[in-house]
């Protein structure tokens, strides 16, 4: 028997009472997590040497507190830190509320469905596509004025209105909102069977509480702790987002993380001591404002406490979230209005204001950009692909260690449960500087297995994420029951637990490889530029602001994470009936 | 009789270095043979990519030396990969071979020994067909000294363009723009420093508003800053409270400014591409009423280059590539206004007749303006320029 079989059955210790390993258990969680560590510490330590002016390159070897200093004194940080908060903080509490309203308003409706399948397109859409549709959409020269131009409101030529960009940056918390409500919706979807909401909902109605009322006081608490990891994660990219601000939000000043952006790229390299200072600032924010987050929440549940069991069947603040629900469906035909308009444009020749359709189409748009689509695909689903085939095979193993230690103390698995948070939480463009230099060290830089791993690095938390509460939530019983049926204990958590955890699997799966296919920066800083993906393509032509050229690639790049969203919304429901069919054709031909 | 003796002199100079030079680069022709040359690039523009395609097919023909370009968004990043290469260490078989750049990345490289050189004047066709007295922008990029350490690739020159239809008359000064916005407010704009193009807005206006313009040439730490640049402040502010969007976004850049002109939410927009109109009406991206003009003045106008990181594995390839874009056949295809448009840095007196009659005959696009229409050349201020009015232009109005 070879060696790693030999290991593998002896890992996944068949005798015991669980499926996953005993013996192995802390050392597996050891070194994934050393694994995890390794990247977290070198960008970390990468960029907080040179917050504090220590960069041997430079020929800088002193430590100081210069970097700070200027820090410090530079009135653009403070402005940029300003809107930073504003946009950061709003735009995942506005995201809360309207994904929480569609969801108290919509579930288990039959028109839901419809939005429910609305939601993986716009999920899967790349956050610089879904800006440059939106500045399309709403800008005065946009599509929006244009329907109405200018017959209603008298403009021959654009008026000179801030409907994009503006300083307060409102345009870039609705680009947020509409990026993260479909999100934190699905998420909350995936959760759904786990806090029985069905049960709940019936119990509540049939006491005669209203079914707004019901979600507030008894779904909406229930519901909160299993998303506030997702929601976490969109607090820090609202945070920390680069494209989405780059192309929609303020630009004097920009918010913080683009403000970085600019200093880690400025031909001075002196920059990069004043970026490094402020990226770790960065950090501590993220820290303080979900530290905030979390009291403000527990002070919110503390002071409705009184209320949400006073008993009565109705209350004022239902009116929340109808008010959330217009404003959710409002966003969400905005966000689709977007998503039209890119496909429009990547056919489009001639398309001038106040026109409300292009004057004259073209193929040459899609046709020029189609020798590079072979190559551009095949790297992107291949690193997509293997991250996040990956990314899933080591959150299940985390999961079922997870679920077997649970109540005897693991504190291994825990760091995991934080650890793999961390690259997302980090600012990507000063945490990933700081990799670079260890993926030198290894001789990995521009490689295609570094850019597969990075990947994997972002999609692991989100899978894991998503996976977490569905897995964990399973009804054990089913497993050892068949366990007890057939002791073959491999073959029935595939067939039993696994099959069972179909859409939640789908699910993670769909949205590791949505955001595997999204990222930007890991791609072209461990891959050097020599691996060019769908997203770096479209980010590159992003960039130059010619929307039918974005329209193109950005139709491309969404067409595979629209796929695997479809499948994971199609198969798992249907998985047995076409295995069934499958099964009864086979045996129907070898009989034959 | 200037010219025989020009021409005698040429080639006694070329008779006693080129019998060492030529063995030297049968030697690195030999050498690159094989090699890949990894080539970053601002990689925002279709036909430029199509252009070095172009350039990597015949070089792989002519060399067998492999060209694969890396499009970058900022060339910036090319400069933090070799840094971050340099702070792990990795001193042989750099990732970057070849670098397009000018300016501050320039400055910022040369100044960190970051590049490999010199090397541009050895070159067979930098020696054949380069007049460095032609320009000065071929010796100071900036103002900084090129000493060898980059080969020069093309020219640029500020040029703006307006559409005909809505515009008979186009100002053609700062002080015309500001009276034209102030005319017809929010149609006037210009991309967000430091933007390259915007920070090179910010040189236009000081060269024409203030009255220090030889203090331009000198380091910014040798000049009163303040004085200097005062009037170009008190100009942006007027400019700013009728500009576009009331001066509270600016574009990030040429593309966004043309769109914009075609939206026809602005007058004027503004590129360092003398065939970027051309161009985009060819495209479909611009009416063909757009034309192309300059200040009256003169605008700014610089040369970019081609440069190799020091820790490089294919440095013998690279200069391979680096010369062959600089033979006349590389040059015309580029100033070919269907194919790029980007202006030749090879002298035209230095050409061979056939070759001159090529550039003779290259085709101008309807908005393209001829080499005399283009008019005088504004240098580049001293590189340490840029920055300053960054920085101060940032703590002004970005926040």
């Amino acid at each position: 028997m070879p060696f790693h079989q030999h290991a593998f059955l002896k890992f996944f210790d068949l005798e015991s009472r669980c499926f996953m390993p005993t013996k192995y258990r802390k050392m597996t969680t050891g070194l994934i997590c050393a694994l995890l560590l390794l990247p977290i510490f070198a960008g970390l330590v990468g960029t907080l040497l040179p917050a504090f002016h220590y960069f041997p390159p430079l020929g800088e070897t002193e430590f100081s507190f210069t970097p700070w200093q200027n820090l410090f004194s530079n009135t653009e940080f403070f402005a940029s830190l300003k809107l930073t908060l504003i946009t950061g903080i709003l735009a995942p509490i506005m995201a809360l509320w309207l994904a929480l309203a569609l969801l108290a308003w919509g579930y288990e409706k039959p028109f839901f469905r419809p939005i429910e399948n609305l939601l993986a397109p716009i999920l899967a859409i790349p956050h610089a596509a879904i800006a440059i549709g939106l500045v399309f959409l709403l800008s005065p020269s946009g599509w929006l004025v244009r329907l109405f131009s200018p017959w209603l409101t008298g403009f021959e030529r654009p008026p000179n209105w801030i409907s994009v960009q503006d300083p307060y940056g409102l345009s870039l918390i609705f680009a947020l909102v509409i990026k993260e409500m479909p999100y934190l919706l699905f998420v909350m979807l995936a959760s759904m069977k786990s806090i029985q909401a069905r049960d709940s909902l019936q119990a509540c109605q049939s006491l005669g509480y209203g079914r707004f009322t019901a979600w507030r006081k008894v779904l909406i608490p229930q519901l909160y702790p299993l998303i506030r990891l997702p929601l976490f994660i969109v607090i820090s990219f609202s945070l920390t987002v680069v494209d989405l601000a780059l192309i929609i939000g303020p630009n004097t000043p920009s918010t913080l993380a683009v403000t970085l952006f600019r200093w880690f790229n400025d031909p001075d390299l002196t920059m990069r001591f004043n970026a490094s200072a402020g990226a770790i600032s960065l950090m501590l924010i993220i820290i303080v404002v979900l530290a905030g987050w979390e009291l403000s929440h527990r002070l919110l549940a503390k002071l409705t406490r009184a209320e949400r069991s006073n008993g009565k069947r109705r209350g004022l603040s239902d009116h929340l979230l109808s008010i959330g629900t217009i404003l959710a469906c409002f966003s969400l035909l905005i966000g689709l209005l977007a998503l039209v308009i890119l496909p429009i444009w990547s056919l489009t020749k001639r398309w001038r204001f106040p026109d409300v359709f292009p004057a004259s189409w073209t193929w040459d748009n899609l046709e020029r950009a189609a020798p590079l689509l072979m190559e551009l695909t095949n790297n992107t689903l291949l690193i997509a692909l293997v991250s996040t085939l990956l990314a899933s095979i080591i959150s299940l193993a985390m999961l079922e260690i997870k679920r077997v230690s649970h109540g005897s103390s693991q504190p291994s698995s825990h760091a995991f449960d934080w650890l793999i948070y961390v690259p997302i939480l980090l600012p990507q463009i000063g945490f990933l500087f700081g990799l670079h230099v260890l993926l030198i060290h290894l001789n990995l830089n521009g490689d295609l297995i570094a850019v597969m791993m990075l990947h994997f690095l972002y999609a692991l938390p989100y899978v894991y994420l998503t996976l977490k509460n569905p897995y964990l939530a399973y009804h054990q019983a089913y497993l050892e029951q068949a366990n007890r049926l057939r002791p073959c204990v491999w073959r029935n958590y595939l067939t039993v637990k696994l099959a069972m955890l179909k859409p939640a699997l789908f699910t993670a799966f769909a949205i590791g490889f949505s955001v595997s296919v999204a990222q930007y920066l890991p791609t072209l800083i461990a891959g050097e530029g020599r691996y060019s993906t769908l997203t770096t393509e479209a980010v590159t032509r992003a960039a130059s602001g010619d929307r039918k050229q974005v329209g193109s690639m950005a139709l491309l790049q969404t067409l595979f994470p629209i796929f695997v969203f479809w499948l994971a919304l199609v198969v798992p429901p249907r998985w047995t009936k076409w295995r069934l069919a499958f099964k009864s054709l086979f045996i129907r031909t070898t009989r034959a | 009789m200037i010219k025989s003796i020009l021409a005698a002199s040429i080639s006694s100079a070329l008779l006693f270095t080129s019998p060492i030079t030529k063995a030297d680069w049968q030697d690195i022709q030999q050498e690159a043979q094989g090699q890949t040359v990894y080539f970053n690039a601002w990689g925002g523009a279709d036909n430029i990519n199509q252009y070095i395609q172009w350039a990597a097919d015949r070089i792989e023909d002519q060399y067998q030396v492999t060209l694969k370009q890396v499009k970058l968004t900022d060339t910036a990043d090319a400069v933090n990969r070799v840094l971050a290469e340099k702070a792990a260490g990795q001193d042989t078989q750099g990732s970057i071979d070849l670098i397009w750049l000018n300016g501050e990345n320039f400055r910022a490289m040369k100044g960190n020994q970051l590049l490999f050189g010199p090397f541009s004047q050895a070159l067979p066709n930098y020696q054949n067909y380069v007049d460095e007295n032609a320009r000065q922008s071929l010796t100071q990029d900036f103002g900084t000294q090129v000493d060898g350490m980059e080969s020069p690739w093309g020219m640029a020159q500020v040029i703006f363009m307006y559409d005909t239809a809505t515009l008979s008359t186009p100002p053609k000064s700062m002080t015309q723009l500001l009276a034209y916005a102030q005319a017809n407010p929010g149609r006037i704009t210009y991309p967000e420093p430091p933007q390259f193009l915007g920070s090179t807005f910010l040189k236009q206006a000081l060269y024409e508003l203030s009255p220090h313009r030889k203090a331009l040439s000198q380091p910014v730490d040798q000049v009163d800053f303040k004085k200097v640049t005062a009037p170009l402040w008190a100009y942006l502010d007027q400019l700013h409270s009728v500009a576009w969007r009331r001066g509270q976004n600016f574009p990030s850049g040429a593309e966004e400014m043309m769109r914009l002109l075609d939206d026809q939410e602005i007058d004027v927009a503004l590129s360092f591409d003398v065939s970027a109109a051309s161009v985009q009406i060819d495209q479909g991206n611009l009416p063909d009423t757009v034309r192309s003009y300059v200040f009256q003045g003169g605008t700014i106008g610089n040369t970019h280059f081609l440069a190799i990181p020091y820790n490089s594995s294919a440095t013998a390839g690279a200069q391979v590539v680096a010369n062959f874009l600089l033979s006349p056949e590389a040059q015309i295809h580029k100033q070919t206004p269907t194919v790029w448009g980007d202006l030749s840095v090879l002298s035209y007196d230095k050409l061979s007749a056939a070759d001159q009659q090529k550039f003779d005959d290259l085709p101008r696009g309807i908005a393209t303006l001829s080499i005399e229409e283009l008019g005088q050349t504004l240098p580049e201020p001293h590189s340490s320029w840029v920055s300053a009015l960054e920085t101060e232009w940032r703590k002004r109005y970005a926040n």
